[in-house]
């Protein structure tokens, strides 16, 4: 049932915090506090704030909003892939 | 804050103390230890002999008083790939693969300030441990409350300190709600964690409350949505969730 699948999503459901590691390998810094606007419904979030789909072969980041889907991240032995047109911008502090 | 980037490094097990039946503190000890923010983890990986490798990320237990060295608190899942490992096989002297600190959101320090509202489910305790550990070594005196749900007081990770502060600090305070199993006698929480008992729990510190909110992912929406319709404004309420075989 569509009811079951719900919960069943619900309950795998993490933060995009879960994949803070991962994130600041890929970008060389802390991205849990780097906003993300949605392409889809234009609010906000915080990247640590994102829904986070992590068993998967690869990772969804979704709007904590509207769950429209806003980055995916795959992982293979020899290079990495991230898209992420479900994100207008990402808003971040400068480094120092 | 800038970070530098993070590098996998390799940690030595100082010690290793039981909690629960299903919980255990692993001390380790790092060559490049880096302080923490209370609520940051480490992620921790395994590589198998024929290099198939996995990770996961557990949150620290300690305070960044406890220099040099880290604790980390991890539950039991039976069929998990690290945990039982953790559990079975790790021993004293035993050598990790780790990298952190890391994350900025899910973070308490005394200068956030209070009053300071800590809901943990199950092992959803361990940051929230880590927040009042630093609370306690800054001889911080800012109210602070920690909601706790277990399934029965044994499953309750951090008993004894838990206990022994809030008899000691008459600024905070302790809650339990047992789920499955109270204790004989028992006249406080037995259920799930709902809006009347947020409510009830939070009184003192109404609106001000800054809350932090760690556990199962369903636990978490519910507090997250019960705190909503409080009108406690957003910017205030941390949330982290645990999948269900988070470990």
């Amino acid at each position: 049932m569509d009811n079951d699948d719900g919960d069943m999503n619900t309950a795998l459901m993490v933060d995009g915090n879960a994949v803070a590691g991962q994130l600041g390998q890929i970008f060389g810094r802390d991205m849990t506090m780097t906003v993300a606007r949605c392409a889809g419904c234009a609010r906000d979030a915080a990247m640590g704030a994102l829904l986070a789909f992590i068993r998967g072969p690869g990772v969804v980041l979704r709007c904590p909003a509207c769950q429209n889907p806003i980055a995916r991240i795959v992982e293979t032995p020899t290079a990495i892939y991230l898209e992420a047109r479900g994100a207008a911008y990402l808003r971040m502090a400068p480094q120092p | 804050m800038v970070q530098p980037a993070l590098e996998w490094q390799a940690g030595t097990v100082t010690a290793i103390r039981p909690e629960t039946r299903q919980t255990k503190s692993f001390t380790f000890a790092l060559p490049k230890w880096m302080a923490h923010r209370p609520g940051q983890h480490y992620d921790v990986r395994l590589t198998a002999p024929d290099g198939y490798r996995t990770e996961r990320s557990y949150s620290i237990a300690s305070p960044p008083e406890h220099v040099g060295e880290l604790e980390l608190s991890v539950e039991l899942i039976p069929d998990g790939e690290v945990s039982p490992y953790l559990h079975d096989v790790l021993m004293l002297g035993d050598q990790l693969e780790m990298r952190g600190p890391i994350g900025g959101y899910f973070v308490w320090d005394v200068a956030i300030g209070g009053p300071l509202l800590l809901v943990g489910g199950g092992s959803g305790v361990v940051p929230l441990m880590a927040m009042l550990r630093h609370r306690a070594a800054q001889h911080a005196t800012l109210p602070a409350r920690l909601l706790y749900s277990s399934r029965s007081a044994d499953d309750v990770i951090y008993r004894d300190e838990l206990e022994s502060l809030a008899a000691s600090d008459p600024t905070f305070a302790l809650f339990y709600t047992f789920t499955r199993e109270p204790p004989v006698g028992w006249t406080g929480y037995r259920r799930r964690i709902d809006g009347a008992m947020l409510g009830e729990v939070i009184k003192p510190f109404d609106k001000r409350a800054r809350v932090y909110v760690c556990g199962p992912t369903l636990l978490v929406e519910a507090v997250a949505n019960a705190l909503v319709q409080m009108e406690l404004p957003i910017e205030q309420i941390r949330t982290e969730r645990f999948g269900p075989t988070g470990a």
